[in-house]
């Protein structure tokens, strides 16, 4: 029934997304979408650590790139990362939003447009607003939103921004977000 | 965030008045980036809705000019990808610039609000070569040639800039070839005064003929691929034979038809080499 899960985080949210991917089986049924942020100018190696323990392989897409169950696709650095219609990845580099480029915001906007309420969206651990209005946008059309325990996050603030705009589904720790992404059938 | 959102009913109707009323020619562009331009413009400028853009554009002939300036996405940052432009000193602009009779032609075949032009600018000076090329810039809009070629670029985010200049091993101080009017950043217009502009619809429709080095960064990723492949068919005949393409680095000829045409010359940047035949 889902099309694809979206996960947004900043800071403190490596070792969390490590261990989600870590978790996720080769036959995993959906495609995993990452905007995290991330050092503009160093554009190699976060793929490589992210992939060291990952279950599913991870891609950082190019423009135009189909999307596949299966498959993680991080946001590249220095790029907004948009999801189009026809299941495909759409870079830009217009102006940072939220004085991030790779935006949470808007990869979550562009995902719940295509999606609706086949979509599932997950804010980690972050040290800024980002995510939370994307977020909501996931909720409104009628998606899946999830957020981790704030209780559990590195830097609570990108949480707690989402928790208070959107009413979610579920605050959940690491381990209960990995519960419920095993759980997921084709 | 943005909160005015448009719908695809109302990003057609726009793109339906700027071919009818004005001949500009938006259909083949990518539907999310063009729908968060025409959201930004709409935000920009004051105005309530899609309706109120297209009243704009019809009630006030000055607003086409400010409207085409906006719609395109700004290149915000000088030097974007060092390691891009080490490769186009030390190896491509070496290479067309040696031994040639004529003048080789650089096209900036982008869009570009000037940074990737004064970035191209800057490398040649400091290789000495800026008065042995003859580099051709497309621009959309008078306001885009005018703020180029004012110098007031206004890169907004200065330290970016200065760190990218710095990881390029540049020869000078960034700061040389700016300098500060009350908090603006005026570049040295010396730099741009032998470029020659073409300005354009919508996309690329004249072209230099005989280039050398084209460079396109992270222009298709704002094109459908429809479009996409017309604007590479165009800068693929457009090139001599051993001549250079450069596209971002998120952007593939691979699964293109451009492709036979090219070889690859550096792929972490994304540098092609036009093909004899």
């Amino acid at each position: 029934m889902y099309k694809a899960v979206i996960i947004g985080g900043s800071a403190g949210s490596f070792q969390v997304i490590t261990r989600i991917l870590h978790s996720l089986s080769p036959n995993f049924p959906l495609p995993v979408l990452l905007c995290l942020h991330r050092l503009k100018h160093v554009r190699s190696g976060f793929v490589e650590a992210l992939s060291i323990k990952s279950g599913i392989p991870i891609i950082e897409p190019f423009d135009k790139e189909q999307i596949k169950p299966g498959k993680a696709y991080l946001a590249p650095a220095n790029y907004h990362m948009y999801i189009e219609l026809g299941n495909k990845i759409a870079l830009s580099t217009e102006d940072p939003v939220n004085h991030s480029r790779p935006s949470i915001d808007l990869s979550f906007v562009t995902a719940a447009q295509v999606y609706r309420e086949k979509l599932i969206g997950i804010i980690l651990s972050g040290a800024n607003r980002d995510g939370a209005y994307g977020l909501k946008k996931i909720k409104d059309l009628g998606g899946l939103a999830i957020v981790q325990d704030p209780e559990e996050c590195q830097v609570k603030t990108m949480t707690e921004a989402s928790l208070k705009m959107t009413k979610v589904d579920f605050v959940y720790n690491t381990n209960e977000i990995i519960k419920f992404l095993q759980n997921i059938k084709s | 965030m943005i909160r005015y959102e448009i719908g695809i009913v109302d990003t057609r109707n726009v793109i339906k008045v700027l071919l009818d009323d004005f001949g500009f020619d938006f259909r083949d562009y990518a539907l999310t980036s063009f729908k968060r331009r025409l959201e930004h413009v709409i935000n920009n400028n004051g105005l309530r809705d899609a309706d109120g853009l297209i009243s704009r554009l019809q009630n006030n002939k000055d607003f086409l000019d400010q409207f085409l300036f906006e719609i395109t996405p700004e290149t915000t940052e000088m030097f974007r990808d060092p390691s891009f432009w080490r490769i186009l000193r030390d190896e491509v602009l070496v290479e067309i610039t040696r031994g040639s009779a004529n003048k080789p032609r650089i096209w900036v075949a982008s869009f570009d609000s000037g940074e990737e032009l004064y970035s191209l600018a800057i490398i040649l000076k400091e290789m000495n070569l800026l008065d042995s090329v003859q580099i051709y810039a497309n621009v959309f809009t008078d306001k885009c040639i005018n703020r180029i070629k004012s110098g007031r670029l206004d890169p907004k985010d200065l330290e970016t800039n200065e760190a990218n200049y710095q990881r390029l091993n540049g020869k000078f101080q960034y700061s040389s070839y700016y300098k500060m009017d009350g908090n603006t950043i005026v570049f040295d217009t010396e730099l741009v005064k032998n470029i020659i502009f073409v300005k354009q619809k919508t996309n690329i429709e004249n072209d230099p003929g005989a280039v050398k080095l084209t460079i396109f960064r992270n222009q298709t990723i704002y094109y459908n691929q429809l479009l996409h492949e017309k604007v590479l068919q165009k800068i693929s005949t457009s090139m001599v034979a051993g001549g250079f393409l450069a596209l971002g680095v998120k952007e593939t000829l691979e699964n293109t038809n451009a492709y036979n045409k090219f070889t690859v010359f550096n792929d972490n940047e994304k540098i092609y080499k036009r093909k004899t035949t």
